[in-house]
């Protein structure tokens, strides 16, 4: 894992003090709320429904223990008790008072974490894959080249005012678990007569537009990709849309130019780039960052400890069945990914309490290396497990509710805070995602019907991904009333498509037995339980999916 | 201002509504144009008066935030096309963290 140097600390215990003071004027009333929203914005503070919200970045969702213990303690002397995860691999808190802020980053800064650039028109925290230097089918490790990004991204000065804010993902892996066509920019790593570059998509994303990124550049080679990445956001910034929020991402700009023109355009750009502003990333500098991500000294797991394992799970059907859908190949023999379930069925998708959070960072510590990712799908991952430790893992994660076996089955849904919550939202997204997971609740239910992604938004700005949800749910709002789009058909992976609306929206009692006619149709049609549900709807089309669905109206 | 919410006609009762600037907490201005976090002491206002209160709201910047009117009832209810938004906005969150639905 990347750890500050000097400099970094430095940055961010400046960054603290000039808050601070902006925050201090604020209560004065010196600044006003127009003067100050901006500055607050900059430093991952909203005004939420209820209080404000601080969002703390989580740079491509890697922690460690001592982080996320930091992180439960914010939640216990400054919130309510509880964090919130998020798709972006950060963490919220919901409660927070304007007054405490300072002191909350200041706190922090003392572990390595700050809020930076966490809101705002800028470049975001880079994402990636959840399972980045442990799992089987991946080519490279990601992460280093997500920690290039974001110095690189850092207060980047002509990039801190772009027309509307810029999210960029990186995978290395051929299952796409980074969502990438969902992004402004989205990079594959690639390998190519053993030089190691990107496959460069740009003007994906979500919301109002959604739009799928398209591929501008086949490879670019790595010394390269600062320079390129420059050419990109510079065209961009030139000629993204200033004067309409909602036609100001790049995706516009792209989808307006067209994918042959825009790459062109910044082709252009970066064949112009030359002496001073050329970056051509030293190799040097590309190793010492790959350095901070070496893997653990894994521990060779016998063939007696492997026995254990196999027999724990013989012996205990609860743990066989956890391990079957919670566990995820890791590259390393004898060891596995897990993945813990922040979807207990009737909880809020991605929330943990402190306690909760002081525990897996206590299981990390012992059991898995010390290492901890948030992923995109609002869960928290501990990349790297010696099999010989599942079994106590899973006790420990079973009594605290963390053992939910639910990993990509329906109730694993991505879910955006909603009108419970969020000062954007129509609707409620939480007591539907609830009331879902009650109808399918039982374990074994779930594992028969599959992989299946519902993700649900109460706004059109899709927080909770809806638009690349297999089942998609938006909350609108009608006169008054909370009503819920459903679409179909929509994915993030390799394969990302945006899902298709499948008719007239529901009221919000009427939503979870959409969602079960849906399922009833799938297990209906499919022609194996190898067929999952999105490939059987790819086969049949939505039409009788629509027909079970408005069946009953 | 934080959002943007309907506009109200001038004969509709409403309430001064706005978020405590230290805490970030909902507040509604009750008859004295005090601040409240008990929607239940909100005051409804109408007409001229209505837009002197807000106006009034407005220039308490250290106090309070992006202050708005939200329709009520002439009791003060809360009522109209955002009753969803509002009640939860005054009573929090429509499930308990933890305990499911």
């Amino acid at each position: 894992m990347y750890r500050y140097d000097e400099f970094d600390a430095r940055l961010v215990g400046d960054r603290v003090a000039q808050f601070r003071g902006q925050v201090a004027r604020r209560l004065s009333g010196e600044l006003k709320e127009d003067e100050f929203k901006p500055l607050r914005l900059q430093n991952g503070v909203y005004l939420q429904l209820h209080a404000y919200m601080l969002r703390v970045a989580i740079p491509y969702g890697q922690l460690d223990g001592a982080k996320l213990r930091r992180l439960a303690e914010v939640s216990r002397r400054y919130d309510r008790g509880y964090g919130h995860f998020t798709t972006r691999q950060n963490v919220q808190f919901n409660w927070v008072g304007l007054g405490d802020i300072p002191d909350i980053l200041e706190f922090l800064a003392g572990e390595g974490l700050h809020a930076i650039q966490t809101s705002g028109n800028c470049i975001r925290n880079v994402t990636s894959d959840h399972f980045a230097g442990a799992a089987a089918d991946e080519l490279m490790d990601p992460r280093p080249w997500c920690e290039i990004i974001r110095q690189w991204s850092s207060f980047h000065p002509e990039f801190a005012f772009l027309p509307r804010k810029f999210k960029i993902a990186v995978t290395a892996a051929a299952h796409d678990r980074a969502a990438i066509a969902v992004h402004d920019i989205g990079l594959r790593i690639l390998e190519r007569n053993g030089v190691v570059g990107f496959e460069v998509h740009a003007g994906g994303g979500q919301g109002r537009t959604p739009l799928l990124a398209a591929k501008i550049r086949d490879f670019v080679p790595e010394t390269d990709i600062l320079d390129y990445l420059e050419a990109v956001l510079r065209v961009y910034n030139r000629h993204g849309r200033r004067d309409n929020k909602y036609k100001a991402r790049i995706k516009i700009l792209v989808h307006e130019l067209g994918a042959e023109e825009f790459s062109r355009q910044v082709d252009a750009e970066f064949a112009a780039q030359g002496g001073h502003e050329k970056i051509a990333l030293p190799q040097a500098e590309i190793d010492r960052i790959h350095a901070y991500f070496a893997p653990p000294d894994f521990v060779p797991v016998s063939a007696e400890e492997a026995a254990l394992f196999d027999a724990a799970q013989a012996a205990d059907v609860d743990f066989a069945e956890w391990c079957g859908v919670n566990l995820h190949p890791h590259r390393q023999p004898g060891h596995a990914s897990v993945t813990v379930s922040l979807k207990p069925v009737g909880g809020a998708a991605g929330d943990a309490t402190a306690e909760q959070m002081d525990l897996v960072a206590g299981l990390a510590e012992r059991y898995a290396y010390d290492d901890i990712r948030v992923s995109h799908a609002q869960n928290l991952v501990l990349p790297h497990v010696p099999v010989v430790h599942l079994y106590a893992l899973w006790q420990a994660l079973e009594a605290a509710s963390l053992a939910t076996p639910n990993e990509s089955l329906i109730t694993d849904m991505i879910v955006c805070p909603g009108l419970d919550y969020c000062n954007l939202a129509n609707a409620r997204s939480i007591p539907v995602s609830q009331a879902v997971a009650q109808l399918f609740a039982e374990t074994k239910y779930q594992r028969e019907i599959g992989r299946l992604h519902i993700n649900i938004s109460g706004c059109i700005n899709a927080c909770g991904h809806h638009h690349v949800g297999h089942i998609g749910i938006l909350g609108v709002d009608r006169k008054g009333e909370e009503v819920y789009q459903i679409s179909l058909g929509g994915r993030a992976d390799e394969k990302a498509a945006i899902g298709g609306i499948a008719g007239p929206a529901l009221k919000a009692e009427d939503v979870p037995g959409a969602v079960k006619r849906i399922v009833d149709t799938y297990l209906s049609l499919r022609r194996g339980r190898d067929e999952i549900f999105i490939d059987t709807l790819a086969r049949t089309g939505m039409e009788p999916f629509k027909e079970a669905l408005y069946a009953a109206a | 201002m934080t959002s943007v919410r309907p506009k109200l006609k001038p004969d509709t009762p409403k309430a001064v509504t706005a978020w405590a600037t230290r805490t970030g907490r909902s507040v509604w201005m009750r008859q004295d144009g005090t601040w409240s976090e008990n929607v239940g002491e909100a005051a409804p206002f109408l007409g001229v008066e209505a837009e002197v209160r807000l106006a009034e709201a407005m220039g308490q910047e250290a106090v309070v935030t992006d202050p708005y009117f939200m329709e009520v009832t002439e009791s003060g209810r809360i009522a109209g096309r955002e009753t969803i938004r509002e009640t939860i906005r005054a009573t929090g969150p429509t499930f308990i963290f933890g305990e499911g639905i």
